[in-house]
């Protein structure tokens, strides 16, 4: 069964892996094949800094949901925003709302507790799924930060809610991690590239995700793959670099391989710049493997 | 001839994730050391390659392991990790090993001391003032951790600072709840009403276990201030330099922005920039050269990377690119003739 079919079968995709190895991208042209399918979209960034917009050519959402062409949307969300949104809800006169997210406390708080700001993100993720008669998604894509343990954001509403038990914060954030390791509803898309380290990452992810969630990952990619050299290609300094560096990811697949036996495809690295024309390529390229 | 490239007693070697900055700082760090100079390189979360490129493993974490040495200079390697450091530094100011104890057996010390934002930063500026004072080296050079956050190890010592000082500790010290203290009716009842509302969002254990932990740590609080006071000076000090690597190609470009201006900002030496991975002109065509166009393509989307940041600091920084290697640096070899193709790029 493709993958892409298993994908559009879930709610909630959550696309991680290291900084650095196309993840948004990856994020990018999910969101575009899946739309095609008639599905509604919302691709969600969590980076402050915006490149999602420039994958897909539109304008920079500034925490605004912008349309990105037939059936998705874009919108990228700062979770300080978004945990103000839920206080100002739950307080409903706006004077001590105020009083409370401008204390130094509160701002304390959620720097520091443990999970909060991503358990918010996955929290608005699955409002928008759930809330109200016609949710405005049917299925919501979440471009995860690069952060140096990407299995956090994954984990944490689990961890914020034994932090805090008992509490409608530690009820909801353990609603969630219900939520996210049921493997019918939501997925985790790892994006890496083959070489030592991304490999090394996603190792680790995998077998994270196996022990703490109790289920793999819906999807492993490996982005900027070398083409294989064709044979008889001529010994200049540049096909040896090109030949090295494609030894170098098929060993690195091939270790993966060794400890995955799940669904993983092969993105070639391409001649484009960052934009909707390499979207789309890689679009064709994963319909064309994905079977 | 690496003047340029190690310029003091500390070299901070900054970057986003994946551009090469551990393999970089290894590579300088060897050099140093051939060069004669007593050097240390603290890394965080070495491949496993690069591990046995250096030949450390996890005995690292406790001690520096000597690399290699030749003439007066050698290289040793250490491996950073946050709870290792976080532990023995509250073994070291604890007035006394009870002190300790309830530390360590603090639930919320256990399961999230570790994961808490900016300590695993500011656990590596620890343990770097810590080799620093030893006096042990001449040189250290810090690999810093592969997040885009990295730079928060900068504000590290800050926030420590900060949180030390904070409304909020000094209230989780004197709570509300604490009935032994009088209190006038108003007070009371107010805090009732907090007290109900933390209670309904948050649960009281959560909260117990955070107040549990500060007051087991404050006896700690005087030592961390004054030492973070101390670090805050050492990475500011004349003899340390910030070596930023930056990846190759015109998207890569936006990360190295974004480090440059948060190092001018807090005001820190900034040395030369490292644009890492370049790809090099594949000459022209070969006829059956089907992966020449995308050679090509990379090699010009390199240079368009170096254009674009020259254009963005003319004259102003030295930016060095470092071509991609076939072949990652798998042992002290391949990692000195990295080194030493660093070192002519530099002298040209």
């Amino acid at each position: 069964m493709p993958a892409l079919d298993r994908l559009a079968e879930r709610q909630l995709l959550v696309v991680t892996g290291k900084g650095g190895v196309g993840k948004t991208t990856l994020a990018a042209v999910l969101g575009r094949l899946l739309a095609a399918r008639g599905k509604r979209v919302l691709l969600l960034e969590v980076d402050p800094r915006e490149s999602l917009h420039q994958a897909l050519g539109t304008e920079p959402s500034g925490g605004a949901i912008v349309p990105a062409g037939h059936g998705l949307s874009i919108q990228n969300l700062q979770p300080a925003a978004v945990i103000e949104g839920l206080v100002r809800e739950k307080v409903p006169i706006a004077y001590f709302a105020r009083k409370i997210t401008e204390s130094v406390a509160f701002r304390q708080f959620v720097e520091g507790a443990p999970g909060l700001k991503e358990t918010a993100l996955l929290g608005y993720a699955y409002r928008v799924l759930h809330e109200g008669r016609k949710p405005s998604a049917d299925l919501v894509i979440v471009d995860a930060p690069a952060t140096g343990h990407s299995a956090t954001m994954l984990a944490a509403p689990r961890l914020l809610a034994q932090a805090a038990q008992g509490g409608q914060l530690g009820e909801m954030a353990a609603e969630l991690a219900a939520y996210l390791t049921d493997g019918s509803r939501c997925g985790v898309v790892l994006a890496t590239l083959a070489e030592e380290m991304p490999i090394q990452e996603t190792l680790e992810l995998i077998e994270l995700l196996r022990t703490q969630q109790g289920r793999p990952p819906s999807l492993v990619v490996a982005n900027g793959m070398y083409p294989a050299p064709p044979p008889g290609a001529a010994q200049t300094g540049a096909t040896s670099l090109w030949r090295a560096r494609r030894q170098l990811n098929e060993a690195e697949l091939a270790r993966l391989a060794a400890a995955w036996d799940g669904p993983l495809l092969e993105l070639p690295l391409l001649p484009l710049d960052r934009g909707p024309a390499l979207v789309e390529a890689l679009a064709a390229r994963f319909m064309e493997v994905d079977r | 001839m690496s003047g340029g490239l190690l310029g003091g007693r500390l070299t901070v070697v900054v970057g986003a994730g994946g551009v090469g900055k551990t393999t970089l700082a290894a590579a300088l760090a060897l050099g140093s050391a051939l060069e004669g100079r007593r050097t240390l390189v603290m890394t965080i979360d070495p491949s496993l390659r690069l591990k046995d490129a250096l030949g450390v493993a996890e005995e690292a974490k406790d001690e520096p392991i000597r690399v290699m040495e030749q003439g007066s200079g050698f290289l040793d390697a250490a491996l950073l990790d946050a709870k290792h450091t976080f532990d023995r530094l509250i073994r070291t100011y604890a007035p006394d090993p009870e002190a300790a104890g309830r530390i360590f057996a603090n639930r919320f010390y256990q399961d999230m001391a570790g994961s808490l934002s900016g300590i695993l930063e500011y656990m590596a500026m620890e343990r770097l003032f810590e080799m620093q004072a030893s006096g042990r080296y001449d040189r250290i050079i810090l690999d810093t951790p592969p997040t885009r956050q990295a730079l928060d190890f900068l504000q590290a010592p800050e926030r420590m600072m900060n949180l030390v000082d904070s409304r909020a500790i000094q209230f989780a010290l004197d709570p509300w709840w604490d009935d032994a203290k009088p209190k006038n009716l108003a007070f009371r009842i107010v805090a009732k009403g907090a007290m109900e509302l933390s209670d309904r969002l948050i649960g009281r254990r959560f909260l117990l276990d955070v107040v549990e932990f500060i007051r087991a740590f404050a006896p700690l609080f005087n030592g961390f201030r004054s030492r973070a006071e101390e670090v805050r000076t050492l990475l500011k000090a004349a003899g340390t330099r910030f070596l930023l690597v930056a990846g190759p190609g015109p998207d890569r470009v936006p990360d190295a922005m974004f480090f440059l201006r948060k190092l001018k900002e807090t005001g820190h030496h900034l040395g030369p920039i490292l644009v890492n991975q370049v790809h090099p002109d594949p000459g022209p065509a070969g006829p059956e050269d089907a992966g020449h166009t995308l050679l090509r393509y990379l090699a010009d989307r390199d240079q368009r990377g170096l254009a674009l940041l020259r254009s963005l600091f003319p004259g102003e920084r030295t930016i060095i690119p470092v071509a991609l290697e076939p072949v990652p640096p798998a042992d002290l070899r391949t990692l000195g003739q990295l080194f030493d193709k660093l070192a002519a790029t530099r002298s040209t």
